[in-house]
């Protein structure tokens, strides 16, 4: 069975680890879910690790979640990049689908919804090509 | 005058008794000539009217003017009175000047027909008049050759407008006021037993001045009311601008406090997401490792539900500045009326407040967002059971307005309490954002309230009396406006 491996990157460690024990209660052996401490960890992990999808949190375009972002879109446009936002706004939508963001789900989310949407992601990536 | 009788025999001659009774005859009949003639020029300066009976004409004349300002009416009296201010004039003509001073026209005649006639300045009689320094006496060949210089049809109708033609002799006298010339004024002498004579003149050149004052005086009144007229116009228009500028500028300080609202509950949204997503969904997890019939699961579901409720709370918040793009429904008012009033029932009990409604069976459903409009009923419950310290009556009426031709059929929601009511100074703020009256009042219940009831194509208003109470009314049309719907589905994309 495939694993795919999932990366959190949330400046709320909360909401960070709500996210991980939750979806890896949904995906059960199917992914593997960790969080990143920081982002300059998760580039890190994303240079030297198979990682399929990064869950992320920009809270504004000039965040380090933010750069993260853009270098992962520029380094590896293989990972699929899942923003995962409590700073939803109408800027922030504009400057992700500018980044090549194609998942943006905006908090409070349901734990439910969120895990049909990573499971629909990493269920597409497992049978083709990336879908970003 | 004595009888006499003469002798026509001549069988004899008279008798120095006879020639001397002959003379004495003779002598009595020139005594008695005499006194006719002197009889005459008695009777003749008794018809002259004497300086002072003038003088009392003309100061007659001026009191008339002064309380005249009628220009037509005054115009007529002067000629009236100029007729009978010299004893033997046929006929009073009053000419005044057009607004280039190119052409005198007759505007008044003591006649009392006013034909028209127009002469140029320096020609005919009223022309001279209008370019003389001061009054003038003309007559004889004079007279004759500027009345020739008429036009024909004219001159017909100048001899219609004298009682004696052809006149024998005219004052004529420039109205002149300082270098301003006004116009003419020309009386006709038609008797020669009773000719215009120099005296006449400063009496002719004093009615002329009283005229042109006259004139003036009406011009300038003319003048001032019409500048009153103008004036008070443009502070009509300076009040209506500075209302409009008014209402631009309340506008513009609501456009800035709706932005700072946004602002600020955008930012206050945003900083809870992030602990209400984790507690919703820690909840959620938890809920995963119960069992189907644990008790925990009422609990859970309550808490569940009302952080499913401070979310959507918060997405209105957001909301207050940016669109929604929560889908519009049919709603039934009625039902979200008594979802709201269940909602705070138990407050208003604990309050002393009683709740009556009176709900039309007969509302349709409406093209709504029910849970804004259930957060506004909400806002105006609680409001009035505030409003009720002590408690009282809280009424809320729902009725159907069908339109006409000329207007939509709408909807209107009544809250009514039997509160303190709201003083009339905060009256026109209570919609504003941050404006609050109560200690701590965020000042943006009712404000959010409006830009709801607003994005519905609706409206809401207030009346209140201190002391007895408020009704707050909304109106809300069955489907809101196009421009409005495209608004509150708008997406982000």
């Amino acid at each position: 069975m495939h694993t795919s491996h999932i990366l959190i990157v949330d400046n709320d460690p909360m909401a960070a680890l709500v996210t991980q024990h939750g979806l890896q209660r949904m995906l059960n052996q199917t992914a593997a879910i960790e969080i990143a401490p920081s982002p300059d960890v998760a580039q890190d992990r994303c240079q030297h690790e198979q990682i399929d999808l990064l869950i992320i949190d920009p809270s504004s375009e000039s965040s380090a979640e933010t750069a993260l972002l853009k270098e992962i879109h520029r380094t590896h446009p293989e990972i699929a990049v899942m923003v995962l936002t409590a700073y939803d706004t109408p800027r922030l939508r504009s400057q992700m689908r500018s980044l090549g963001v194609q998942y943006y789900l905006a908090k409070p989310v349901e734990l439910h919804d969120l895990g049909e949407s990573v499971r629909l992601v990493v269920s597409s990536r497992a049978h083709s090509s990336p879908n970003v | 005058m004595a009888r006499m009788r003469w002798s026509t025999s001549h069988t004899r001659p008279y008798t120095l008794r006879q020639r001397r009774r002959g003379r004495e005859r003779i002598q009595a009949l020139e005594q008695q000539v005499a006194e006719l003639r002197a009889q005459l020029a008695t009777q003749w300066v008794q018809a002259q009217p004497t300086p002072g009976t003038r003088l009392d004409t003309l100061l007659t004349l001026c009191s008339a003017l002064l309380v005249t300002h009628d220009l037509p009416a005054i115009l007529q009296l002067v000629v009236q009175q100029a007729k009978a201010l010299f004893v033997g004039a046929s006929g009073v003509l009053l000419f005044l000047s057009d607004t280039t001073g190119q052409m005198l026209e007759l505007r008044a005649t003591s006649a009392g027909t006013l034909p028209p006639m127009r002469v140029y300045p320096g020609q005919s009689t009223a022309g001279r008049a209008f370019l003389a320094p001061r009054a003038m006496l003309m007559a004889g060949p004079e007279l004759a050759l500027a009345l020739d210089e008429q036009q024909p049809a004219q001159y017909a109708e100048l001899s219609n407008l004298l009682t004696h033609w052809p006149p024998v002799s005219a004052l004529l006298a420039p109205l002149r006021l300082e270098s301003q010339r006004l116009g003419s004024l020309v009386i006709y002498g038609g008797s020669r037993a009773q000719p215009f004579v120099p005296r006449d003149l400063p009496f002719v050149q004093a009615l002329a001045d009283m005229v042109a004052i006259a004139i003036v005086d009406v011009e300038e009144r003319n003048r001032t009311t019409q500048l009153a007229s103008q004036l008070t116009q443009t502070q009509t228009n300076y009040a209506e601008i500075q209302a409009r500028l008014d209402t631009a500028q309340a506008q513009l300080l609501q456009s800035a406090k709706l932005a700072a609202v946004g602002e600020l509950a955008a930012s206050v949204a945003h900083e809870i997401n992030n602990p209400l997503y984790a507690a919703r969904n820690s909840l959620y997890v938890v809920e995963q490792d119960l069992a189907a019939d644990a008790p925990e699961r009422a609990f859970i579901a309550v808490a569940q539900a009302e952080l499913g409720r401070i979310a959507r709370i918060i997405t209105r918040m957001r909301d207050f500045y940016r669109p929604t793009r929560t889908e519009l429904e049919p709603t039934c008012l009625n039902e979200v009326l008594r979802a709201t009033i269940e909602l705070v029932h138990t407050h208003l009990r604990h309050g002393h407040v009683t709740i009556q409604h009176e709900l039309d069976a007969q509302l349709p459903q409406i093209v709504a967002h029910a849970d804004q409009l259930r957060q506004v009923f909400l806002n105006l419950m609680l409001n009035a059971c505030d409003a009720m310290p002590t408690g009282g009556v809280l009424t809320i009426r729902s009725t159907n307005e069908p339109g006409d031709a000329s207007a939509a059929s709408i909807v209107a929601i009544q809250i009514s309490d039997t509160g303190s009511g709201i003083d009339p100074e905060h009256l026109p703020h209570i919609f504003e954002p941050f404006y609050t009256t109560k200690a701590q009042g965020t000042g943006l219940g009712l404000a959010i309230s409006a830009h709801i009831i607003n994005q519905h194509g609706g409206c809401i208003a207030v009346a209140s009396t201190l002391g007895q109470g408020s009704t707050f009314t909304i109106h809300l049309p069955f489907t809101p406006p196009p421009t409005v719907v495209l608004s509150m589905y708008s997406t982000l994309s």
